[in-house]
């Protein structure tokens, strides 16, 4: 059987202290879907992301990326093997304007950051403004990102994610703080760029209507554990599911 | 740009001719305030640019100035051989001492740096033998060419000057930005792909390398080194310089020399107390002038130019 | 090398470091606390030695146990000026960025040393010993200075004291909090302003009262405070900020360290400290016994 897994996750497992957040998680994802994960707060969503991009240490557990396998590798290597993650909280240049936000991560994807004798100004406006302009920033461009709404700072997000042509995107509540309108701009656009590009995308949803329009597949978290995957339909009539998210319908 | 390109040159006519028109004290002072300038702007890359404090960087000033001074005094090199020579031991020591440095940020950043500096004095300090200890090394005599004052001005704007624009550039290209980032947001840094810490300890080395280059222009023009150079008192003329005149402009170190080097010069013919007088100067200037002298002077022109449309 | 001469040497590295320690504890209690570092920490005990000067001077006509009272005297007088300082200043730069802080507190430094010239003078300043410590004693056949008895004994009730006062007493308790999270406990509605005067002003009475007790040793002198503050750093850089234990420890290292190096290595002494400083903060930046999470 072609093993077309971008990510494979085996038996992940992390604590902080005495806090258990991920028990022998195993996950497999295949290239060119659009998958999501929920979960209650607290379930380890976040720790997950954390762990597959190198934020965090893992205690036990492998994560393979095209099947090398990049457990505990250096953020900054992760980065660059073609893994992009916009964050839940936004984590943005607060001090530099929004182009220059997108550029630096465009001088980063192009390995231009280390050239000392260009001026920056004149160097990958092409990509910067395309960016900016799929994100629907464009108007917005020379606005210091510190003071940014909510729902651009998510956009700013995406466009650093994306800036760096990963070939995995994963998104931490990509459409919090959003309107109706963004959230569907955003969206359309991620599954755009999936159809276009093939780019694989795993994100995290509170929003069960983003859910529902958009995920291909749909794994549940809870305390720590997988306890349901699959299509998101089948994952709806999961009783295990249900019963985890006591009352909240999913 | 065309505003900027004007003041620049504006600013490089007055630096030549004003020599010309004052007395040859001033012509000393404008020399001091173009060495101290440029090891403050040198500061301001591991400052201003990346956001770290470093409260050491006199180490690779005084390598610098001893380099300078041990090759011309023992080894009698002439003075233009000495400078690239003094910006590669500055940059050696960088290389080895920001290598532990940029695995800390913040406090310990600056701790570990004056740390070192002080490591640095202290060996120079106690290798009598080949440094002269705390006698220091004299008869650090310029090319005859240069041992009058104005002269020595002139070759201290040109190296000034190059030595400036060089440091302009690397502030504006892609490196410069990294650097930008890496203050506002290190970690984000990390996931677009960045190696932090190998930019900040080439910064790091940078800055050591032109630190080095200011020293070295300082033993010929007092014809001495001494130990003191290193220590961490020297450390803070930079940073006090760079606040002066503000941080988070190219031209801060430059206006903050010259404040400050005038101030001294100025102050200390009238009263020994310059110490209780630079003190002050510096709670003040921190607690009320946040971005410096420019950050005031921006405002101000911002406000003219508001009211003048 | 006979044991005698050894123990002499160990006893010397451990006066030593007890004087270390009186300067480093303030410091290392105002940083943990409030995460100030104090350059001008002992340039406050330079000003206390100097203040036991003056009030031994004003006394030792007159009463025989002048230099004992003086010492407590220069102790208090610096906590007032401590006090002062946290009140005009100090208290402005808490919520400032690093660098401003450290901008400050140098100042500080500038400030104080131009003050000590002013008042006192740039000769030294010697303080005649009472009888009763004018003479050596002997311990186990290695001489020791008998004022150095005195000094190690107050090293130690200092640390005593502190301890006791972090362990048993409410303050104690809230300090400790307050350097283990300063949000918890303004969170519990206890007044922080408050907390941090009195924590600086205790930092500063301590400085003060070990400036009185280096007094009588050698003699004061200016510039005393520039090379105490910086091995005060590898101090509490060593034993970790803001704990007594590790400042306490890191003391007698250093002390000893410093005492020894000396023998085999004269010239090396102060850059063997600082390479065992950089050590510290290369692999464990927090310390011996600091917490990580302060980081």
């Amino acid at each position: 059987m072609a093993q077309d897994f971008i990510l494979k996750i085996e038996r992940l497992r992390k604590s902080f202290g005495t806090y258990q957040v991920l028990t022998d998680v195993n996950y497999e994802l295949e290239k060119g879907i659009i998958a999501a994960i929920i979960g209650p707060n607290g379930a380890g969503k976040s720790t997950f992301f954390n762990l597959i991009t190198g934020y965090h240490k893992v205690d036990n557990g492998k994560v393979y990326f095209k099947n090398i396998d990049i457990t505990n590798f250096k953020r900054y290597k992760i980065a660059q093997m073609g893994i992009s993650r916009a964050f839940q909280v936004s984590n943005i240049y607060p001090k530099l304007t929004v182009y220059e936000n997108v550029r630096q991560a465009v001088l980063a994807q192009q390995k231009k950051t280390m050239n000392l004798f260009s001026y920056a100004s004149s160097l990958a406006q092409k990509e910067t403004n395309e960016l900016l302009e799929i994100t629907g920033m464009t108007k917005i461009k020379d606005s210091i990102a510190g003071i940014l709404s909510q729902g651009d700072k998510k956009k700013l997000e995406l466009a650093l994610a994306l800036a760096g042509k990963p070939e995995l995107l994963l998104l931490d509540e990509p459409t919090a703080g959003m309107s109706q309108e963004e959230t569907f701009e955003t969206m359309e656009l991620v599954k755009k760029l999936n159809r276009e590009i093939g780019l694989t995308i795993l994100f995290t949803e509170h929003d069960i209507s983003v859910i529902f329009g958009y995920a291909m597949r749909l794994s549940v978290l809870y305390q720590g554990r997988i306890i349901a995957e699959g299509l998101p339909e089948e994952v709806r009539q999961n009783e295990e599911a249900q019963r985890c998210y006591l009352g909240e319908e999913i | 740009m065309q505003r900027r390109t004007f003041i620049v040159f504006f600013l490089i006519v007055m630096a030549v001719v004003l020599p010309l028109v004052v007395k040859e004290f001033w012509v000393h002072i404008f020399s001091e305030i173009l060495i101290h300038a440029l090891f403050a702007l040198s500061f301001n890359l591991i400052f201003g640019y990346m956001g770290q404090l470093s409260f050491g960087h006199a180490a690779y000033y005084g390598i610098g100035a001893y380099t300078t001074g041990l090759l011309m005094v023992k080894a009698n090199l002439p003075l233009f051989v000495c400078l690239p020579i003094s910006m590669i031991t500055a940059g050696i020591a960088a290389t080895i001492l920001g290598y532990f440095c940029v695995r800390l940020r913040g406090i310990y950043f600056a701790i570990l740096t004056m740390a070192f500096g002080q490591l640095v004095y202290y060996i120079i300090f106690q290798w009598y033998s080949f440094t002269g200890g705390d006698n220091g090394l004299q008869g650090i005599n310029p090319p005859e060419i240069l041992m009058k004052a104005q002269n020595y001005y002139y070759f201290v704007l040109v190296v000034f000057i190059i030595a400036g624009y060089i440091l302009y550039r690397i502030g504006e290209s892609p490196f410069g930005y990294t650097l930008r980032a890496i203050r506002d947001n290190a970690e984000r840094t990390e996931f677009i792909g960045i190696n932090v810490q190998r930019y900040m300890h080439m910064n790091f080395i940078i800055a050591g390398m032109f630190a080095g280059l200011a020293g070295a222009l300082w033993g010929p023009f007092i014809r001495s080194v001494a130990p003191d150079l290193c220590n961490w008192h020297h450390s803070g003329i930079p940073v006090f310089m760079t606040i002066l005149g503000g941080p988070f402009y190219f031209f801060g170190p430059l206006v903050g020399s010259i404040i400050y080097t005038f101030l001294m010069a100025i102050v200390t013919g009238y009263t020994e107390y310059w110490p209780l007088v630079s003190g002050t100067i510096i709670i003040l200037v921190v607690l009320s002038l946040p971005s410096g002298f420019l950050g005031v002077a921006d405002n101000v022109i911002k406000k003219l130019f508001v009211r003048g449309n | 090398m006979d044991l005698t001469f050894i123990f002499a040497q160990f006893l010397s590295g451990l006066t030593y470091g007890m004087v270390l320690f009186l300067v480093s504890a303030g410091l290392s209690l105002i940083f943990g606390v409030m995460n100030i570092l104090n350059f001008a920490h002992a340039t406050l005990w330079l000003m206390g030695a100097y203040f036991c000067y003056t009030f031994w001077n004003y006394l030792h006509q007159t009463l025989s146990i002048a230099l004992w009272i003086s010492i407590p005297l220069a102790g208090l007088v610096m906590a007032l000026i401590g006090a002062f300082i946290e009140i005009v200043l100090i208290r402005r730069i808490y919520k400032r960025e690093l660098y401003e802080q450290l901008l400050i507190t140098y100042a500080l430094t500038l400030i104080l040393g131009d003050l000590i010239k002013i008042f006192w003078g740039v000769t030294d300043k010697l303080i005649e010993r009472p009888e009763i410590i004018q003479k050596p004693v002997f311990i186990f056949g290695a001489p020791l200075d008998s004022y150095f008895i005195f000094v190690n004994l107050a090293g130690i009730f200092v640390a005593v004291a502190l301890w006791c006062f972090l362990k048993f007493t409410r303050y104690g308790h809230i300090v400790k909090a307050a350097v283990y999270s300063r949000e918890m406990v303004s969170a519990l509605g206890i007044p922080i302003p408050k907390i941090y005067t009195m924590v600086f002003t205790l930092g500063i009475f301590i400085a003060g009262f070990a400036g009185g007790i280096q007094a009588p040793i050698g003699s004061v002198t200016l510039g005393m405070d520039m090379s105490i503050i910086i091995q005060a750093f590898c101090v509490v850089v060593i034993g970790g900020f803001g704990s007594l234990i590790g400042t306490f420890v890191g003391s007698l290292i250093v002390g000893e360290v410093y005492s020894f190096s000396i023998l085999y290595w004269p010239d090396g002494a102060m850059v063997l400290i600082f390479v065992i400083t950089a050590f510290i903060l290369i692999v464990r930046p927090w310390g011996l016994f600091g917490t990580p999470t302060r980081m």
